[in-house]
């Protein structure tokens, strides 16, 4: 609750400062309102404000709104080369992903349904906007028109499913719902049409297939820092808000929904990794690693008892912020990947980023994304063994995805020119580099 | 617990008018082109959740729902401006709101 109101307060900041055309300003204040944020998050997470118990809302587990806006930081830093040159809209922008992020916290851990559909529509309505922030330009047009209309259409199909649910039990708090269920509603069709139409919202909102189409036209017509957000934030809070709705509706009764969370999980991993081989486009290839990647994140779903999704999700994040920091270092203007050739001679730290990074994703051992990737199996092979198998198939695809860009940013190229990095895209690379090694020590 | 004997007999009812317009809606939303008409299609399917939350709501006699429709007619509200403002501006690019018009966005 603190974190909502401290993000909420430097984004109407932010906005007064964006005004009057001072960009610098703009990002220090809403840098302090996310540190401000998790340093609430961490200190006053136990905290019940005199509102919890009519508002339902109590935060339960700080580490994730810490984590959303550690995340929403770097991305904010990582974009704000563009931002900087431009400073018509730097203001808007920020005041935008900041509004969109109190969203995301009141998503992320819903105990009430009703609570957790207005979360969604404060984390997306902005984003709508974000898309088609560059006014100017017809491609970024095109993404804002696409997103806007599939993602309202999939809100009304959650709206939807919320419907049926209160329908069959009376309620919308989620322990009631759950208990209601357990009585044997759960047999009725109300309820599980209804929970079909949860389901189709929430994999919509991560990009799992078969409901990913908008994912590479939307990510393609977005400017890299919006995709910095976009493809990590949204993604974070959509899989702990499916773990914590899923997870304790059928707390007793998942076992019903396991073969079909199976197939959107093999159907994901497998189309996202396939269809990126042959991207040429680098925000399409990121788009398709993410659809792939949100495959794997429903693998939290087989064992919601213990789900251990936190190491994974923050992974995906750490390595996908410098690959979209380094896409904004090769050329801000195009996103083909030509502008990637023999762009680790560039600049030592972009070489070496982007090396882990590539290698986290993939999932090479001594890196976070291994350790990730192996806690959220572990926990997954008991319940659901044959599909992870085929997500181990999937990742060995994947990993030849992530070695192919590797490939083409290591070619040595004949004329060497050097470039400099600014000063924000240092600390995003450094921090997430480090990030993404020390993660062997957190666990 | 009145208002729920009131409407007992006619659940079956609302329900119906309320899946028709969400029908009507999601159709609509899938195979119109004209943005302007997808917008009100999308507002379609959030007004058919509305009637039958109110239905369940006076069903079950209690208020939750009703608050919940409130808060469905703010997001729509929000929905709609901010869905227009991105017609607005896609139609100045592409001076054409034809949904098909917007395929430029490929490999």
């Amino acid at each position: 609750m603190d974190s909502i109101v401290i993000l909420f307060i430097s984004g109407l900041l932010g906005l007064f400062v964006g005004m009057r055309r001072q960009p610098l300003s703009a990002l220090v204040i809403s840098s302090l309102g996310l540190t401000g944020a998790a340093l609430a998050a961490y200190f006053r997470g136990q905290y019940t404000s005199p509102l919890a118990a009519y508002t339902a809302y109590i935060p339960t587990q700080s580490a994730v709104v810490i984590l959303l806006c550690i995340v929403t930081l770097l991305a904010i830093w990582g974009g704000y080369q563009r931002y900087r040159q431009e400073n018509e809209h730097t203001g808007d922008y920020l005041s935008l992903v900041l509004f969109s992020l109190c969203g995301a916290i009141m998503m992320a851990q819903p105990n009430d349904l009703m609570l957790f559909f207005i979360g969604l529509e404060i984390l997306s309505i902005p984003i709508y906007v974000l898309v088609g922030i560059e006014k100017g330009s017809a491609l970024s047009a095109e993404a804002a028109v696409k997103y806007f209309f599939t993602g309202s259409f999939a809100s009304a199909i959650l709206l939807f499913g919320i419907a049926l649910l209160y329908g069959a039990t009376g309620s919308f708090q989620l322990v009631e719902i759950q208990s209601n269920l357990a009585i044997g509603i759960w047999q009725s069709p109300m309820a599980m049409i209804g929970s079909l139409f949860l389901l189709a919202g929430f994999a919509f909102k991560i990009g799992a297939v078969p409901f990913h189409f908008w994912g590479p036209d939307v990510y393609q017509g977005a400017s890299n820092a919006v995709l910095m957000y976009m493809s990590t934030v949204v993604k974070i809070t959509g899989i702990y808000a499916i773990v914590n709705v899923f997870g304790q509706i059928f707390r007793d009764s998942y076992f019903y929904w396991i073969d079909l969370i199976s197939l959107l999980i093999v159907l994901s991993m497998f189309y996202g990794y396939i269809t990126a081989w042959k991207q040429t486009s680098f925000k399409r290839l990121i788009a398709y690693s993410s659809i792939a990647n949100a495959g794997l994140m429903l693998f939290a779903l087989a064992d919601i008892h213990n789900s251990n999704i936190f190491l994974f999700v923050a992974a995906y994040a750490f390595a996908t912020i410098p690959l979209v920091t380094i896409n904004e270092f090769a050329d801000q203007n195009s996103d083909d990947l030509s502008n990637w050739e023999g762009i680790a001679w560039k600049n030592p730290l972009v070489g070496a980023a982007l090396v882990l990074a590539l290698f986290s994703l993939a999932g090479i051992p001594p890196l976070a994304g291994f350790f990730g990737k192996f806690s959220l199996l572990w926990s997954a092979v008991p319940h659901i063994p044959y599909t992870a198998v085929l997500a181990l198939i999937a990742s060995v695809i994947g990993a030849f995805v992530y070695l192919r860009l590797l490939m083409l940013a290591l070619k040595k190229p004949e004329v060497q020119v050097k470039k400099a990095l600014s000063a924000e895209q240092t600390i995003v690379l450094l921090l997430t580099t480090i990030s993404s090694i020390t993660a062997l020590y957190l666990i | 617990m009145q208002a729920a004997s009131s409407i007992g007999t006619s659940l079956d009812f609302y329900l119906f008018v309320s899946f028709a317009l969400f029908t009507i809606g999601a159709i609509g939303a899938m195979t119109r082109k004209n943005m302007i008409v997808l917008l009100m299609c999308i507002e379609l399917m959030l007004n058919a959740v509305n009637l039958m939350l109110v239905t369940f709501s006076t069903y079950y006699g209690n208020g939750d729902a009703q608050i919940f429709v409130f808060f469905t007619m703010v997001v729509a509200a929000a929905e709609a401006t901010v869905g227009l403002s991105i017609i607005i501006m896609a139609y100045r690019n592409l001076k054409s709101i034809d949904i098909d018009m917007y395929n430029q966005l490929k490999n």
